[in-house]
């Protein structure tokens, strides 16, 4: 077996690794609300981003739209990255021999520079936009579904790299 | 299908980009209902607004679905998880079009609009859990 860093081995040691993994029932249960946390933040950042681009809720502000879903795509978020990261704890020796995983975090930090880049411009002040939509923000928004999507794909083929074979 | 091994994860991941569209809406639609966000429109607007979205995710959702389903039909039809998963969306889908469109038409939330939401949340979250228990069973 290809050697892994010892914090990788000490993470798959772990109780909870181990009880994820090989539980049976608790793997497929938070893949699931992992799944179901995609469904219901997807369907916001969606619904916000395609504002933002006005190809929906035309007749409502951008403000109104954004300030409504606020909460609850940060549930959604925390969810989907709790979720996440419970997964990842489970498998982290077959995680960081695939090359989607690595992909996806790349792209997963690439949101993080997103968020902090379009910030000031963008998503922190929402009423700003209820005039005129920037070029600025239909940019924004053009990146963050190109950046969704990206999440979606990567994550999807981590299941049919080579180390997940094994 | 079965011919490139990137096929069927790309496919799937259409399929993920529909469903996170089609029950996205339908969910915000739900809450609406519920009373826990976007009380500022009346639930038919938001459902005007948000169907067009909804049906072009169940449009994505169900032809990348039969996709993958033709890329081993008798073992999925031998699948309980799958089984489970096709129930709920027949069920979920005739709810949608008929008594969760009737319930959102209503501009004063009842008891029965509450459980029409309660009701669609329940039955999206069936197919959502039912498909991804169709790999570990």
């Amino acid at each position: 077996m290809e050697q892994v860093p010892a914090f990788v081995e000490w993470i798959q040691n772990t109780d909870l690794s181990t009880a994820i993994r090989e539980g049976g029932l608790p793997y497929p249960i938070i893949g699931g609300i992992h799944l179901l946390s995609i469904a219901l933040f997807g369907g916001m950042l969606l619904v916000t981003d395609l504002r933002l681009l006005g190809w929906t809720m035309r007749k409502r502000f951008v403000s109104d739209v954004m300030n409504q879903l606020r909460t609850w795509k940060w549930f959604g978020f925390v969810v989907v990255v709790v979720t996440g990261s419970l997964l990842a704890w489970a498998e982290p020796v077959r995680l960081y021999k695939s090359p989607s995983f690595w992909v996806k975090m790349a792209l997963f930090a690439l949101v993080g520079v997103h968020a902090l880049v379009f910030r000031a411009g963008v998503y922190g002040h929402p009423e700003r936009l209820d005039k005129a939509v920037t070029r600025q923000a239909k940019i924004a928004a053009a990146v963050s579904l190109l950046l969704w999507a990206g999440l979606i794909v990567s994550g999807r083929l981590i299941a049919f790299d080579a180390s997940f074979d094994e | 299908m079965n011919a490139a091994e990137w096929v069927f994860p790309a496919v799937q991941s259409v399929h993920f980009v529909g469903f996170a569209l089609s029950i996205g809406t339908i969910a915000i639609t739900d809450l609406r209902l519920l009373g826990f966000g976007m009380r500022r429109q009346k639930p038919a607007e938001l459902a005007a607004d948000l169907e067009p979205w909804t049906r072009a995710g169940i449009l994505v959702m169900l032809v990348t679905g039969i996709l993958m389903f033709s890329t081993d039909a008798v073992g999925y039809h031998n699948n309980p998880s799958f089984r489970f998963k096709m129930t709920c969306l027949a069920v979920a889908l005739l709810f949608h079009f008929t008594l969760h469109r009737r319930a959102l038409r209503r501009d004063l939330p009842s008891i029965a609009s509450k459980m029409a939401a309660v009701t669609s949340l329940l039955l999206w979250t069936g197919v959502v859990a039912g498909g991804r228990m169709i790999a570990f069973v």
